[in-house]
């Protein structure tokens, strides 16, 4: 349908586990398939342990030593990235995608100034005259600190806050000015008006590079307005996807759906100072506590029935863009 | 508080040094220069104030005589005060290995001033101690730079790379580890030649005792690497597409140089010992030239041992070396430890 041929991204029934010391594998993530295009912000959703970090890590192959990707492809600009050697590799990353880590504190070297580390990333992957890697690393840093770029670039990263020091990640990561990012929680660890300021900064460098992202989080809030899609997992798997307005406004899928009610909003104060307690799903997402059959929300989720239990709701697409893993949606 | 323990302990070692390395200067004879007149002489002692009481300024020794009344007890000839002399001219020798010089910080005027006695061919104890430390400090140090490079070697391809190369290469280390040592130092020379140059011995002696020793500075770097390498921001450089190599150098390798510099402070004098105990059994640096080793390698006939009581005061010389050794390679330690804390609690704040 021709819409393969234009996809930068194209990830494929990608299994990912993680060994254990007993040889017990857990699956982080279970046929998980979708579609960047160019230019393209997809947020990812999940709470904690939905396998958004492995999903992140996965992509470029940075999964710590005990975990595997078991089956699937990931097709980058056409290259299967699953397949790639290692010096392959090396170009890709950091060069075509960088991927953003959640905490800058630690993602950091302590002992390089601000403006070494990014020249360091142009290094690897140009060879270019000192000068011009020197006047280059300048440039970038500039894009992501208009004002105080010579300062930053002589300082270390204790001598930075959060979110300058998240700048300086995202001033790496678009250094040799790759077609894609992959931000895993990038705001996670930064105080809310530093969060929005990292997120402007996201979205005013996706008007002048054109890039393609795929923004992971656990707050639906910084999603919109942002992100074009939205891409719900739950315990490894895709439960919902589609346009950001579509899946943000009228979510479909039950889990999508608690998920948004317990998301407490700020502003709707209860009337006569009465107090409301905030909706939870009931149980949690513990490797442990999923079912090792049928739909993997059923044993949390409000709207169960006899079939969730038996078999595995595959992706059904509702409506133009947005598709649900739910037997509700069953025809 | 931690820096200013370590500056006094390098201070403390350099000045040691610096006395062994200027051997030449601050040792008044040559250390191979024979005596048979004096043999076994006990050491002179310094003196300032003469029988009579007066006070000079200038040190002075006096000579041994024989006691009259015995065959072989001897005294302070105190009628015959030999005063020290300062910066004079003697045996030449070279600076440092390469300078050509003769001026000596002490000596005596006619009469041989040998403050830690002489030996059985009458040869300078003070001498021999001072240059004899050239040879050892020098293969501690040589022997310490080979092993901590093989155990780096070792440790950190094991560290980094893991499974089954970590596994052969700690496996062999442990082999190492468990084999006695000091045998196998004798049984590697014995396979040698035994009549060999004093130089050739010198690099033998290097070569045995840093071949052997790396097992344990290797797993000790091993576990520092493998913490390393799983540091966030050796992640995060993986990401941006560092290399292997890159990632070793810059990222992995400087986490290392704590364990090295301690292991190095503690290396270096359980160096000089091994090289003191294969010159003891004559597999060391063969005599003429003096070693801590066998200018101790006396001491195994019985009469010296109860005979000459000073041949001992060597020992009692180098206790000074390598408690300074000890010192710094704690202090070291302690160093590394609080940078260590320091990172630590520097990742929890945002």
């Amino acid at each position: 349908m021709g819409l393969e041929m234009t996809a930068l991204l194209a990830v494929q029934d990608l299994h990912v586990s993680y060994r254990s010391r007993g040889g017990i594998a857990f699956q982080a993530l279970t046929g998980v398939s979708f579609q960047l295009m160019p230019g393209e912000i997809l947020g990812v959703l999940g709470e904690s342990g939905s396998g958004k970090s492995t999903l992140a890590a996965s992509l470029l192959r940075l999964l710590p030593e005990h975990g595997q990707i078991t089956k699937g492809s990931v097709l980058f600009e056409g290259k299967d990235i699953l397949q790639a050697g290692s010096v392959e590799l090396q170009g890709i990353r950091g060069s075509r995608i960088s991927l953003i880590f959640q905490e800058p504190s630690l993602a950091l070297h302590p002992t390089m100034r601000a403006g070494e580390q990014v020249r360091q990333v142009l290094a690897a992957h140009e060879s270019l005259p000192k000068r011009v890697l020197k006047e280059k690393t300048r440039q970038v840093l500039a894009t992501v600190f208009p004002e105080e770029e010579g300062r930053i670039s002589h300082s270390y990263p204790h001598q930075l806050s959060g979110g300058q020091r998240q700048r300086v990640l995202i001033a790496q990561s678009i250094a040799c000015g790759p077609s894609l990012i992959i931000a895993d929680e990038p705001t996670a660890s930064l105080d809310p008006t530093t969060q929005m300021e990292i997120l402007g900064v996201f979205q005013s460098l996706r008007e002048k590079l054109d890039l393609a992202m795929i923004f992971i989080t656990h707050n639906p809030a910084l999603l919109a307005g942002f992100a074009d899609r939205v891409l719900v997992l739950y315990g490894g798997r895709i439960v919902e996807v589609g346009a950001a307005a579509t899946v943000l406004a009228s979510p479909q899928h039950p889990y999508t759906k608690a998920l948004f009610r317990s998301v407490p909003r700020p502003l709707e104060r209860p009337r006569n100072g009465e107090k409301v307690k905030l909706p939870a799903i009931p149980g949690d997402s513990l490797p442990s506590s999923l079912p090792s059959e049928g739909c993997p929300f059923e044993p949390r989720c409000a709207d169960r029935m006899d079939l969730c239990r038996k078999r595995e709701p595959e992706l059904i697409r509702i409506g133009g863009t947005q598709a649900v893993s739910c037997f509700k949606f069953e025809s | 508080m931690t820096r200013r323990v370590l500056t006094r302990w390098l201070i403390v070692l350099l000045g040691l040094h610096g006395l062994v390395v200027c051997a030449g200067f601050f040792s008044p004879y040559n250390p191979a220069e024979q005596d048979r007149n004096h043999v076994y002489l006990p050491p002179q002692l310094l003196h300032l104030v003469d029988p009579t009481g007066h006070l000079h300024f200038r040190p002075f020794v006096y000579p041994w005589k024989l006691r009259p009344d015995t065959p072989d007890l001897r005294e302070e000839d105190t009628a015959h005060p030999l005063p020290l002399r300062f910066f004079v001219n003697g045996a030449h020798y070279r600076l440092l290995g390469v300078f050509p010089a003769r001026l000596h910080l002490f000596g005596g005027e006619d009469t041989r001033i040998c403050l830690l006695g002489t030996d059985a061919y009458g040869r300078d104890q003070f001498s021999r101690f001072l240059y004899g430390g050239q040879i050892s400090l020098l293969a501690g140090f040589l022997g310490a730079a080979l092993t901590l490079l093989l155990g780096t070697l070792v440790g950190s391809v094991a560290g980094y790379f893991g499974g089954l190369i970590d596994d052969a290469l700690m496996r062999f280390a442990e082999l190492f580890l468990a084999l006695p040592w000091l045998y196998l130092l004798f049984a590697l020379r014995a396979f040698l030649p035994l009549a060999v140059s004093p130089l050739k011995a010198f690099f033998l002696i290097i070569g045995v005792i840093g071949a052997v020793g790396w097992a344990r500075p290797g797993r000790l770097i091993r576990g520092v690497v493998l913490s390393a390498k799983e540091r966030d921001f050796v992640r995060a450089a993986r990401g941006f597409g560092a290399t292997d190599r890159y990632l070793l150098w810059n990222h992995v390798l400087p986490e290392t140089r704590g364990v090295i510099l301690t292991q190095a402070a503690i290396l270096i004098p359980q160096f000089v010992l091994a090289e003191m105990t294969l010159s003891f059994l004559g597999l060391g640096v063969p005599e003429p030239v003096p070693s801590w080793g066998n200018l101790l390698s006396n001491l195994q006939q019985y009469s010296v041992l109860v005979s000459y009581w000073w041949m001992y005061l060597p020992a009692l010389l180098m206790v000074p070396f390598f408690l300074g050794y000890l010192g710094l390679a704690s202090s070291l330690q302690e160093r590394t430890e609080t940078y260590m804390i320091e990172r630590r609690s520097l990742g929890g704040v945002t």
